[in-house]
């Protein structure tokens, strides 16, 4: 039996985090984990995270993977993969399979950081093949580079299913519908407008009846549900697909904690079976530690503080670090986590109708109906306002926890504040020099640059694109509108790769002058 | 039908190991070695893994991460191996389970 100060289950954001906090107050620390990489969901990630600089905001999930890595190796910590925990005993010994054979460890202070499994929903013809989770999408294309399908329709408008969506659609997958059985889109409305934009219908208030194919899936058809979930008669609609995603919702992993005899409670709001834990994740058994998704279900974002909340309270209960550090390093992870924790998607506002947002403007409906801001919408946020010349238009339009944009801007044209979940607004008294860093530094691809007036009757548009092949300067199309229906004729005025930008290429087109407000997306003629 | 991304607006270009053969239900075919096994029956639109025991129906790819068992295949001849998880080696020997066998269900 080997002994360590520290034994971390799950290689994970929050696992890696924890282990670096307390590898670096000088414990000896292990981390097992089942998988044949480390990293958890991060390498999988390949969008750019929101938050604040603390929180790795505008940075690409794998990125942070490789930094949190990069960090672990350094400080000495030994991460042991295919090692799969099977046992939590009294006295935190743990049994851990690794190839053939069962090794025996015991942990001074142990952290459980196990994260989340997929739900499913089941519906006639679920099982075939075909039929897989939006983790197995971003898995075959984001790590295998394979595509998952050729024609698929995403079930669930979570900040996953909005996510994975996009994701496809990079991959070079046709996603022809996301579907939703609740009334409103569940994620970020930035998420869901950038999908919208490319011309994905929204079912909200519908859900899959059945899925067709004998061996393998060949279609789906779907259905309106009312206020009960019961489904309308007559409502069907049916879609040709090689492919059905499932995105609806996670449920904590937390058998392990369970099992070493830690208080549990079954809570719907942080995603099922979870450990009763205090604010730094400190569970009824002294010494034994969750953090991430198995205390309750969030996102890399904050289970990267909780790990590092866990870590330090590890390296205090053995003495590592005085009581005085703990709650000085607290205090500062606290705030970080309370600022993520902030807006209308907050842990706390779940399950809310939100109307308003803190401005007290209306929030759009369309949004929360089909994927999009409509062009009536917008014209009420701050971000978006009409001047003279090449200028910013933020569609940014409900209060999250995200401010790159601000920083990103050197001219001071955009302000959000103290209070990151502010909506962004134009500052009038600075002077756009048509950098673009707003556009690619927003992880939600709601900014735009505009000219109104370009001269002879032509309006500019400069709108994010990370999608394949780039199309080249002079290339004729379309511009779609927030819906992304094709709304004009449009051509490429200029593309913009830069370093800066990461992979965020910057696509300026020219559209018919009445346009500057509507066209959104560029589409290949 | 093409299924592996040649270039990805993100991630580029994909690294992948040596290009090695190996036998899905007696015919040969390619794949990169060190991907799982499920992607390069992926690559190659293989859908169908297996049959279940009882019902003989099929099943596929359905988590890639190694929890839900579904993609289980007879891999050089022990079964219930996952495949979204196990590695492409040269010559492996992939065949389609049914039930927990790699024989059809009428020569069992």
């Amino acid at each position: 039996m080997e002994r360590y100060d520290l034994i971390v289950v799950g290689a994970g954001p929050s696992g890696l985090s924890a282990s670096i906090e307390a590898a670096k107050r000088g414990m000896k620390v292990i981390v097992f984990d089942e998988n044949e990489k480390p990293g958890g969901q991060l390498f999988k990630q390949i969008h750019k995270f929101f938050g604040s600089k603390e929180h790795h905001a505008k940075i690409r999930g794998f990125k942070i993977g490789e930094e949190l890595l990069k960090e672990a190796d350094e400080l000495g910590v030994e991460v042991v993969l295919n090692a799969t925990v099977m046992g939590l005993y009294i006295d935190k010994e743990v049994t851990v399979r690794i190839g053939d054979g069962i090794n025996h460890y015991k942990g001074d202070t142990i952290i459980v950081a196990t994260g989340a499994a997929e739900n499913m929903v089941t519906f006639p013809g679920w099982t075939l093949p075909g039929v897989i989770g939006a983790g197995a999408a971003q898995t075959m294309m984001n790590l295998h580079g394979i595509k998952p399908g050729n024609r698929v329709l995403m079930l669930g408008t979570g900040n996953v299913g909005l996510v994975v969506s996009f994701q496809l659609i990079q991959a070079g997958c046709e996603v022809v519908a996301l579907v939703d059985a609740a009334p409103r889109v569940g994620g970020y409305g930035v998420h869901a407008a950038k999908v919208a934009r490319t011309g994905v219908p929204f079912y909200l208030s519908h859900t899959i009846k059945e899925a067709e194919g004998d061996e393998f899936i060949t279609g789906v058809t779907i259905h309106e549900v009312d206020s009960t979930f019961t489904p309308i008669p007559g409502t069907e609609k049916h879609f040709d697909v090689d492919t059905i995603c499932m995105a609806v919702g996670l449920s904590p992993m937390s058998q392990l904690l369970k099992m070493a005899g830690c208080e549990m409670e079954d809570n719907p709001k942080r995603g099922g079976q979870v450990p009763i834990i205090d604010d730094y994740g400190r569970t009824s058994v002294p010494g034994i530690i969750a953090a991430g998704d198995v205390s309750g279900i969030e996102e890399a974002s904050s289970a990267m503080i909780e790990g590092k909340m866990a870590g330090v309270c590890a390296a205090e209960y053995l003495g590592y670090c005085t009581e005085k550090e703990l709650e000085e390093t607290l205090k500062v992870l606290e705030n970080d986590l309370e600022s993520l924790r902030q807006g209308m998607f907050a842990p706390k506002n779940r399950g809310k109708q939100i109307e308003k947002t803190e401005e007290g403007i209306d929030i759009s409906t369309n949004l929360l109906k089909k994927g999009y801001v409509t062009d009536e919408e917008i014209e009420r946020f701050p971000g978006v306002t009409h001047k003279v010349g090449v200028h910013p238009v933020m569609e940014c339009t409900q209060n999250i926890p995200c401010n790159p944009c601000q920083d990103a801007c050197k001219k001071g044209c955009i302000s959000i504040g103290e209070n990151i979940t502010n909506l962004p607004f134009v500052k009038n008294d600075s002077e756009c020099i048509n950098c673009g860093m707003c556009v690619a530094s927003c992880s939600g691809q709601a900014i735009f640059l505009v000219d109104e007036d370009a001269g002879e009757g032509k309006a500019t548009v400069t709108l994010p694109y990370e999608f394949l092949p780039l199309p080249a300067v002079g290339t004729r199309g379309f511009g779609l509108s927030r819906e992304g229906k094709i709304v004009c004729d449009a051509e490429v005025l200029s593309v913009k790769s830069v370093p800066a930008f990461d992979h965020t290429n910057l696509l300026t087109i020219s559209v018919p002058k009445e346009y500057a407000m509507r066209a959104r997306f560029f589409k290949v003629g | 039908m093409e299924y592996r991304i040649a270039e990805h607006p993100i991630l580029g270009v994909q690294e992948k190991g040596r290009k090695v053969t190996f036998t899905y239900d007696g015919k040969t075919i390619d794949g990169f070695e060190g991907e799982p096994i499920a992607a390069a029956l992926k690559a190659h639109g293989l859908l169908i893994h297996r049959y279940t025991k009882k019902e003989h129906k099929p099943r596929g790819i359905f988590c890639a991460i190694g929890r839900c068992t579904d993609c289980v295949m007879v891999v050089d001849g022990v079964p219930n191996i996952r495949t979204c998880i196990t590695p492409l080696k040269e010559g492996m020997v992939i065949n389609t389970q049914y039930g927990v066998s790699d024989k059809p269900f009428e020569e069992q």
